[in-house]
């Protein structure tokens, strides 16, 4: 009986679908529908997701709060086995660490006088992380499919996290801050296969797409936004590119700030080159969230006044004006061949028409000379 | 009567285990406890209580409406978007009830064989649905390798999702 009222009968036939399999297939499609609609990833449904995020985080710090509990305690309890060996070490790690930061300091101090001279301006690593209001938050989501690499960290917009504000951890760059909900924040890793990030390698400065893969390590594509395009264009760059080389981020396109670590180059048996990342040397657990303000673009028309960004009084600015060449005007007609006085003459009529030359840096009116020189 | 000798649970028990360990399935993976939790290795443990559930002549709305939140959970843990693990699971369902019917001979082999079936058949349906919800750019290859795994494992885990008996399996031969 109660498999009769379970099953629907099919209009016009003896046979009939069991009312599990009907829901299931409205369920189905009711799924299909949600993906098609991309809910959850849409402006107007991820309020939803973001809520969702909320929860699952609240959760996971209680789901992971007695491993984590129970890691401290067994590392506090063996650690003190061999408490004594460990600080040696350490004392030695810190006088070689105390050695090279002489050496380090030494060297920065020279760097400092040689851009003075140089009149170079200033780096741009790091550029606009503000790594003084930056937020530490605790991983307590990983993504948990086979799909994304994802993970939620348990700072959200009551914390300041926004949208765009990278995430590092102890090693290097971990991703970018793509959901922001109220207590948490969904951070898109290098890993997944939407991620995308203009990298360089830190000598060799070779630049490069990092393009993610979700299943490998991220795959350094060689050939600058465009990631299908043929590699072996930029062939040239790849040779300059080392096994073990550090990979940066570059600071193109104004997501990340410049100089950040990404990992290690390597390179695989079919020629293609990877980078094994930096951040997940060990299990990611806290990380640093960093506003980054992108550099502003460069105005479209120069204001005339403003100074040359190297400063007037600059030898190299004003060796430069004097000497630039003239910018070139378009021929009126074919040149013809004029005897020298019509020639002249012709040059005395356009010469107000002509864009006026740059001046040099004429020196001070000339003042007859003393008789003796000042000493 | 034995004093020692234990009695094999019953078939709620072991139903129940199934259902903790396909909820487990989904969760695990999300929390941070390390490499032994992360995917691939883990075993999609809800494609077997789809395909147990088929197999056992679930009609009521218990199954489907398990399957799809259990799909949701894991999109929301996923990022989304939503639907897409749902879809899969409730895939696996209704196909998982066309191969009992078709390899309903009470044997091991015959019921590994249909979740072997359902399993490849549920990265077809990822692969289209992986497309659709993430771009053409989304590798279902991690995923492909969770349901070679879970299908390997499945005649260990058998017990827990369905019984040898054919009684209940729709078109069995009785």
């Amino acid at each position: 009986m109660a498999r009769r009222r379970s099953s629907v009968r099919r209009a016009g036939g003896g046979r009939r679908i069991p009312a599990g399999v009907l829901l299931g297939i409205v369920l189905a499609i009711g799924a299909v529908v949600l993906i098609g609609t991309q809910a959850g990833r849409t402006p107007q449904t991820e309020a939803v997701m973001q809520t969702g995020d909320d929860g699952a985080a609240a959760a996971g710090r209680v789901a992971t709060g007695p491993a984590r509990a129970g890691e401290g305690f067994f590392d506090r309890l063996f650690g003190g086995w061999n408490s004594a060996a460990r600080i040696e070490e350490l004392e030695a790690q810190n006088r070689e660490l105390q050695a090279w930061r002489d050496l380090a300091e030494r060297l920065a101090e020279r760097n400092r006088r040689y851009e003075a001279l140089l009149r170079m301006p200033p780096d741009t690593f790091g550029e606009g992380a503000d790594i003084e209001n930056s937020i530490a938050a605790q991983l307590v989501l990983d993504s948990g499919g086979p799909f994304m690499r994802t993970l939620v960290a348990n700072a959200g917009e009551l914390h300041g996290v926004k949208v765009g504000y990278i995430a590092v951890n102890e090693n290097g760059l971990v991703g970018r801050v793509v959901s922001v909900g109220q207590h948490s924040s969904r951070v898109l890793m290098l890993d997944d296969y939407n991620s995308r990030i203009p990298v360089m390698g830190e000598s060799s400065r070779v630049r490069a797409v990092l393009a993610g893969q979700a299943t490998r390590r991220p795959e350094l594509s060689l050939y600058p936004y465009q990631l299908q395009a043929p590699r072996m264009d930029f062939i040239v760059g790849a040779q300059s590119l080392r096994e073990g080389e550090r990979v940066i981020t570059s600071g193109d396109g104004g997501l990340y700030p410049r100089g950040i670590s990404v990992g290690v180059a390597q390179r695989e048996r079919d020629g293609t080159w990877r980078v094994s990342l930096a951040a997940s040397q060990q299990p990611i657990d806290f990380v640093r969230i960093i506003p980054f303000i992108p550099v502003d673009p460069p105005e479209d028309t120069a204001d005339p006044n403003a100074t040359p960004p190297l400063g007037s009084s600059s030898s190299v600015a004003v060796i430069g004006r004097e000497t630039m060449a003239p910018p070139p005007t378009a021929p009126s007609a074919t040149p013809t061949q004029r005897p020298p006085a019509q020639r002249q003459q012709r040059t005395a009529q356009n010469e107000p028409a002509t864009p006026p030359q740059p001046q040099q840096e004429a020196p001070p009116p000339a003042e007859p000379p003393p008789a003796t020189p000042p000493q | 009567m034995n004093a020692f000798s234990a009695r094999a649970p019953s078939r709620g028990v072991l139903r129940a285990w199934g259902l903790a360990l396909a909820v487990l399935s989904v969760i695990l993976p999300a929390l941070p406890l390390g490499p032994l939790f992360s995917q691939p290795p883990l075993p999609l443990a809800v494609l077997w209580a789809a395909y147990g559930w088929a197999a056992e002549d679930e009609s009521g709305w218990r199954a489907p409406v398990t399957l799809a939140v259990l799909g949701l959970v894991h999109d929301q843990l996923a990022g989304g978007p939503y639907g897409l693990f749902a879809a899969i699971y409730l895939s696996a369902y209704l196909v998982g009830r066309v191969l009992a019917v078709l390899m309903s001979a009470p044997n091991l082999v015959s019921l590994w064989g249909g979740f072997i079936g359902t399993a490849l058949f549920t990265i077809g349906v990822a692969y289209v649905l992986a497309r659709l919800g993430l771009g053409r750019n989304v590798s279902v290859l991690p995923y492909a390798e969770a349901a070679i795994i879970t299908a390997i494992i499945f005649p260990l885990v058998r017990p827990l999702y369905m019984s040898n008996s054919p009684s209940l399996r729709p078109g069995a031969r009785r």
